[in-house]
């Protein structure tokens, strides 16, 4: 195959690879993201490869290794196709059988089949599990579809159709009002609408213009954008194309962190296909548009995920936040108009393009449209990565899709916009998830991290989890982030330790109020949001803690439960106990 | 009229607390309040360093945006409303202040009695663990205490969190007690965006957060060069002079000259009880405006009060030389120099003297010795080598020039010189030259030079100079544009030269390909206008004449500008004074040669002569501020002042005039050197010499120098500068070429080699590496790495 010169070539490329597979042929998918991996997959696929040598079957069974499905509780998986059989948690030895079963047979093996902890009820099916069946896998769904190493399978499932429409059937202006049209809002955490953003660039004279993939993702227990640069990489970069085509860019950075290593490695296979096909590069499909992508590694300094950090990351420069304005979108990389957009943002690009705004605005809220992959994590039976329609209901997320509470606990709260967001407790269960409706329950959409908490969660200790993060994740530049955060920290180290004062409280307020007001970047002027959240939904915990000299999580040692039934010896450090 | 027209337009009309003010477009709103006398506190911002926002003390409101603002880092809008004072700011910036104290030692700060604790402070047993104020060296100099008075609080009510870091002091003049920081990286863009040098940083990050170099590694070993700008900067006592610890504040400070540079900085001396205890740069000065190097920064006391100064004249006698009169000591010297033959006697003055002493000086040698005197210089003069090789064509070239205005020329050559290290105030307006995209071309960089800003490097072989420069000639000729006629004189027969003379196969052997040279001569030629920046290392070769002539060629092929670089703070003046004179005086080799042969039979040093022959002369007199190894050998010793001891005038390399005040009386009995040199040819019977002051003596120079009789007066003239002669606009006229010339590879002068050759590191006699230990370690250091290179 030799570079794409046409888009009449793209076209002919896909009719022909569609034409060459045999969709009747047996299929077995197996998930490799990195929670697939860290669970065994690759022995899987190794067992896998082995037993259809032995049994002759490589010719007429295809082994399909793809990124993750979302599942993370039950891998490692894998999905027969074309009937959809999903067996999870499977091992080594569990593949001789299936392979003469349900390969060969057809037969689903009932012992491997998916059962519902609940109802104990066993799911055949991938598409009937509970925790797919509310889900609406717009960006994820064509992650069982395709290898990332392949470019082949992007382009089958209908990969760089919407980057041939856009430039050979829309203008730039177009694309933004698409997008705009779309109402698509930064998954990033801010929800600023993306459209807006681009026409911001795009206004602003420069000789050039850059645009970025933030794919630095540092909040704790979030995983949304490297499984979608390990499961999809070229929707990203076919977005990032039409994103540079609509601005007016000629160049774009990818800043992905090098602890993701294999969402490094995915982009840079699928960046050097897309170069080598003509997608990427000079004259893009035989149009007039140049384009080029470069892949930046992070070095894991959270703070990096703010623009003005990471910009100045990419240009060599230790990673410190600067004074906003100058906006990026007015004077950002190497002082040119840059846009900076998040991994899922860019990702949700091309279904735009390709199906156009109406479409796109058929799902979601007024206010909130699309779907928005989520982190769902902590304390939740069925864990994963999960996709659901913007106006959901945490409790249908929490409940319906991720089963309910582990180990038949109570449920907490959700954390939701990790070291930036709240906790919203029960009473926001029936919370419609969007952008203004988390804001306005005094938390925020985040990049996607929701993590579940329950009973034995102590909220103080989590409050001082979260303030150590962001303390020890400050650039140190200003003085309300390096030095604020570090005092918040502190007072509730000695509050988790029995030593909690009565004013601590009114003192955790106002360097609270103090930090979000002064600070400089977006870190410092979020980071006490856990601290004000907790206080304002578990305050009670905060004066069990400070006058009673309880933990009733039973968390911070040295300190009792509130039940008597399991009361912990308090310790030295108890002196209540004593007077 | 457009320009005043124009500037209106750039002025923006803004409100601040409801005072209307005005400020220029791309100002700050901190800098507009400051200059309309509104206080708002800050700590982080400062004049000449970008904006910042770290300290978050300027914060404001600004009417119709959401949250709070740093003023430092907002620039002015027009109609923007600004409110600097409310009562939520004010406690916003308690608690702000509050914190940054939580890491800085505050008792002292916020003490009640701190204004009467001064007379009490008695130990200085932890004067290495500044605990408070009154042991800190930067007390009644602190910016944080003049922003708690201005924020007023009264206390901290954070725990303390001294961060116990140890204080570094191994590196030379200045001492990191980092406890002290308040992280405001000051030091560090003033380290990177002004100076270029970039040593600092800051380290880790969140509470670790510190100020550090790469790796860690001491400040000798960073790339630091010492400047003390750091210093400067530094809002609190994390930084500060070594020597000043323990002193108090000095008592007045007086404006000089730095002579240890053909620069000239302006300094500010303090003293104290009548000692200098300290120099630094003089905010708003013409030349340095609050720049200096490690010379004028940290040696200036070292030069001004060591301990080799010569104290009382002195004669040999039967035990050696003893100490006697000054009457005695000038009837002696003047015995010895009428025993002499005329032509067998000699003068080697030190470039470092004023333009009065060394005026004076030349009268004396010409009437007395009949001989002119030499310039005794570590390295023989570029300026001179320069002048003499276009004076050579009947040109007299233009050396003027204005410093500042290298930061707006569009390339730069620098040949034959480490810029940073000999001329670091220019190599400055370089860097905001670069820093505004100028290219930047190294020829054969040394160990100091700012390969970093660099956009070409050309390496050559020794003495191939004037083999690249005529293929660059030939390379420029084709960046011309076509069937242009050019109607400067001289420019056929150039071509022509340049036609026969430079092949493709030549260039081979000078170490850079044609493809080099071409490629340099588009850069150039596309970055007009240019300058040549030449040092000793090209100008003071035996073949400068031939070099010159094609360096001046080159330049007008680009209608750059070569500009030589002196070395020695009074070079350019003695060029100005009597360059007839110094052309024809013997050379410095010539009169090594004659002590060593006995044809010179007495000598009078006046100023230093580091390199000294192993012959004495039958009578050595020696006038100068030091007593060092020579003048053990000397019959006469007559000790001079300093020139931060008497008034006088230098002309530095633009050709500006800088008036000097003595700063200080005479140490011991030194006097100046045009007292000596009078008071000498008065003993000696001659009349017109009876000077009693330096201005006595510069109405005499003036009569020749009208510019410096002018000088008086047009230093009141709104500060003006005034330079030796004003610029005439010179036509461009292209120097003729004989037959091809074929390249010396031998160096002239004196035959030191290395980057040594380059660099004069001496005030008169005194060598400043074996007089100041710091700054002995940071030349071992370059040298160190000038050998590692040339390995």
């Amino acid at each position: 195959m030799k570079s794409l010169s046409h888009p009449s070539q793209l076209a002919a490329w896909r009719a022909r690879l569609i034409e060459e597979r045999d969709s009747a042929r047996k299929t077995v998918i197996v998930s490799n993201g990195t929670c697939g991996r860290a669970s065994g997959s690759l022995d899987i696929i190794e067992a896998l490869g082995r037993e259809l040598d032995r049994r002759g079957l490589r010719e007429t069974v295809r082994l399909q290794v793809t990124g993750c499905h979302g599942f993370c509780e039950f891998e490692p998986n894998v999905v027969i196709w074309p009937e959809g059989i999903y067996y999870g948690r499977l091992k080594p030895e569990d593949i001789p059988g299936i392979v003469d079963q349900t390969v060969l047979k057809n037969k689903v093996i009932g012992r491997l089949a998916y059962a519902d902890p609940k109802t104990g009820r066993r799911y055949a099916l991938q598409k009937d599990i509970p925790f797919y069946r509310k889900q609406v896998r717009r960006i994820t769904g064509d992650n069982l579809r395709i290898d990332p190493e392949r470019i082949e399978d992007y382009i089958m499932a209908d990969g760089y159709q919407a980057l041939a429409k856009a430039l050979f059937d829309m203008t730039a202006e177009e694309v933004i009002r698409e997008v705009e049209a779309s109402g698509l809002r930064g998954r990033g955490g801010a929800g600023f609408p993306t459209g807006r953003k681009w026409q911001f660039c795009r206004q602003e004279m420069a000789a050039r213009r850059y645009i970025i993939c933030n794919a630095d993702e540092g909040n704790p227990g979030t995983y949304m954008d490297r499984s979608i640069l390990v499961a999809n990489p070229h929707s990203v970069i076919e977005g990032m194309i039409i994103g540079a085509y609509a601005i007016g860019a000629s160049e774009g950075y990818i800043y992905v962190r090098m602890e993701a290593p294999q969402a490094v490695r995915q982009i840079t296979v699928a960046r050097d296909q897309a170069r080598k096909f003509g997608l990427l590069g000079k004259s893009i499909l035989g149009s007039e548009f140049h384009f080029d992508i470069e892949i930046v590694e992070g070095a894991g300094a959270f703070v990096c995920g703010e623009e003005t950090s990471l910009m100045a990351s990419i240009e060599g420069k230790r990673a410190v936040s600067r004074q906003r304005p100058p906006f990026p979108a007015q004077s950002g990389l190497w002082g040119q108009p840059t846009n900076i957009n998040n991994v899922e943002t860019w990702a949700n690009v091309p279904l735009i393009v390709r199906h156009g705004a109406e479409w796109y605005g058929q799902v979601g809220t007024p206010g909130s449209k699309g779907t928005k992959i989520f982190s769902l994590v902590g304390k939740i039976r069925h864990g994963g990565q999960v996709e659901v329609p913007m106006g959901i209901k945490l409790r249908e997320i929490i409940y319906d899709i991720g089963g309910g509470i582990k180990d038949g606990k109570k449920f907490k709260a959700v954390q939701t916009g990790g070291p930036a967001g709240g906790f919203l407790p029960a009473e926001f269960l029936d919370l419609a998830v969007d952008y203004d409706n988390l804001v306005r329950a005094g938390s925020t959409m985040g990049s996607g991290g929701m993590i579940v908490l329950d009973e034995t969660t102590c909220m103080v200790d989590l409050a001082r989890h979260y303030m150590h993060f962001t303390q020890e994740e400050s650039c140190g530049k200003c003085v309300p982030c390096r030095v604020g955060t570090r005092q918040m920290h502190d007072i509730l180290v000695r509050i988790t330790q029995g030593e909690g004062e009565e004013e601590d409280l009114a003192r955790l307020q106002e360097l609270s109020e103090s930090i979000m007001a002064a600070s400089l970047c977006g870190l410092g002027q979020t980071a006490p949001n856990p601290v004000l959240s907790s206080i304002r939904h578990f305050r009670q915990e905060y004066i069990d803690h400070i006058k009673h000299k309880k933990c009733a999580a039973g968390v911070c040692r040295g300190l009792a439960r509130v039940s008597g039934r399991s009361s912990v010896a308090a310790g030295r450090k108890k002196k209540s106990q004593h007077d | 009229m457009q320009p005043a027209g124009k500037r209106k337009a750039n002025m923006i009309k803004l409100r601040i607390n409801g005072q209307e003010v005005t400020a220029e477009r791309g100002a700050t709103v901190l800098d507009a309040a400051k200059a309309h006398g509104i206080r708002i506190p800050n700590l982080c911002a400062a004049e000449g360093l970008t904006s910042y926002g770290g300290c978050r003390l300027c914060l404001a409101e600004i009417k119709g945006r959401k949250g709070y603002v740093p003023a430092c880092c907002t620039p002015v809008e027009e109609n923007l409303e600004v409110i600097t004072d409310t009562p939520e700011l004010r406690k916003l910036r308690q608690l702000t202040l509050e914190l940054i104290l939580s890491e800085h030692p505050h008792a002292c700060l916020i003490c009640a009695e701190k204004t009467d604790c001064e007379e009490y402070k008695s130990t200085i047993r932890k004067v290495n663990e500044v605990t408070g104020c009154v042991l800190c060296p930067k007390n009644g100099q602190c910016r944080l205490q003049e922003v708690v008075e201005e924020i007023k609080i009264e206390r901290v009510r954070f725990p303390a969190s001294y961060r116990n870091f140890e204080v570094l002091r191994d590196d030379p003049f200045f001492d990191r007690n980092y406890n002290l920081c308040i992280l405001c990286a000051r030091c560090v863009r003033v380290c990177s965006e002004v100076r270029g040098a970039a040593a600092l940083t800051i380290v880790f990050r969140g509470p670790q957060a510190v100020i550090g170099t790469a790796l860690d590694r001491p400040l000798l070993d960073s790339g630091c060069e010492f400047c003390g700008a750091c210093v400067d900067v530094c809002p609190t006592g994390a930084l500060t002079e070594r020597a000043l610890k323990g002193e108090r504040l000095p008592d007045e400070t007086r404006r000089t000259i730095c002579p240890l540079c053909s620069v000239g900085c302006s300094l500010e001396v303090g003293l104290r009880k009548g000692r200098i205890v300290g120099s630094r740069p003089l905010e708003g000065a013409a030349v340095n405006d609050g720049q200096a190097c490690v010379k004028g920064r940290f040696m200036i006391r070292d030069v001004v009060h060591s301990p080799k100064r010569a104290l009382r004249p002195m004669i040999r006698g039967h035990n050696g030389l003893e100490e006697v009169s000054w009457d005695e000591a000038l009837e002696a010297a003047a015995q010895r120099l009428t025993a002499g033959q005329p032509e067998s006697s000699a003068m080697a003055i030190s470039s470092q003297l004023s333009l009065e002493d060394l005026y004076i000086a030349g009268k004396f040698s010409r009437a007395i010795l009949n001989t002119d005197p030499v310039l005794a210089t570590p390295v023989a003069s570029p300026l001179l080598a320069y002048w003499e090789a276009l004076r050579e064509n009947e040109i007299s070239a233009p050396l003027n020039f204005n410093i500042s205005s290298l930061s707006e020329v569009g390339a730069v050559v620098v040949l034959g010189t480490d810029l940073p290290l000999t001329h670091p105030i220019i190599w400055l307006n370089v860097l905001k030259a670069v820093r505004r995209g100028a290219k930047l071309v190294l020829w054969d960089p040394g160990p100091a030079s700012p390969i970093r800003w660099a956009t070409r490097i050309l390496r050559t072989t020794p003495g191939s100079e004037l083999a690249v420069l005529s293929h660059l000639g030939r390379r420029l000729l084709e960046q011309r544009p076509k069937g242009e006629p050019v109607q400067v004189p001289g420019f056929n027969e150039f071509e022509h030269f340049l036609h026969d003379v430079t092949h493709v196969e030549g260039i081979s052997p000078t170490g850079v390909s044609d493809q080099e040279i071409r490629s340099l001569a588009g850069l150039l030629y596309g970055a007009r206008p240019g300058v040549f920046l030449c040092g000793a290392g090209i100008l003071t070769r035996s073949d400068a004449g031939v070099i010159v002539r094609m360096l001046w060629n080159v330049a007008q092929l680009l209608g750059a500008r070569v500009v030589p670089l002196p070395l020695e703070s009074n070079e350019r003046g003695a060029v100005e004074l009597w360059p007839w004179g110094l052309a024809n005086a013997p050379s410095l080799d010539s009169i090594v040669c004659g002590l060593e042969s006995g044809r010179i039979k007495s000598l009078y040093l006046a100023g230093g002569f580091p390199f000294f022959g192993r012959k004495r002369p039958d009578a050595l007199i020696v006038q100068d501020c030091y007593r060092t190894e020579f003048t053990g050998g000397a019959d006469v010793i007559l000790p001079a002042a300093t020139w931060a001891e008497t008034d006088g005038t230098f002309v530095n390399i633009e050709g500006r005039i800088q008036k000097f005040k003595r700063a200080l009386e005479p140490i011991g009995e030194a006097r100046p050197d045009w007292w000596i040199f009078c008071r000498l040819a008065e003993k000696l019977g001659r009349k017109d010499f009876a000077f009693q002051s330096p201005l006595e003596i510069a109405e005499e120079i003036g009569r020749m120098l009208p510019a410096l009789r002018e000088a008086d007066s047009a230093h009141s003239r709104k500060g003006r500068p005034s330079f030796v002669f004003e610029e005439k606009k010179l036509a461009g006229r292209f120097l003729p070429f004989g037959p091809p010339v074929t390249p010396a590879t031998e160096v002239a002068g004196h035959s030191l080699e290395g980057s040594r050759q380059r660099l004069s590191d001496f005030y008169r006699g005194l060598d400043l590496c074996q007089e100041v230990k710091g700054f002995r370690r940071l030349r071992e250091k370059l040298n160190l790495r000038d050998e590692k290179t040339k390995a």
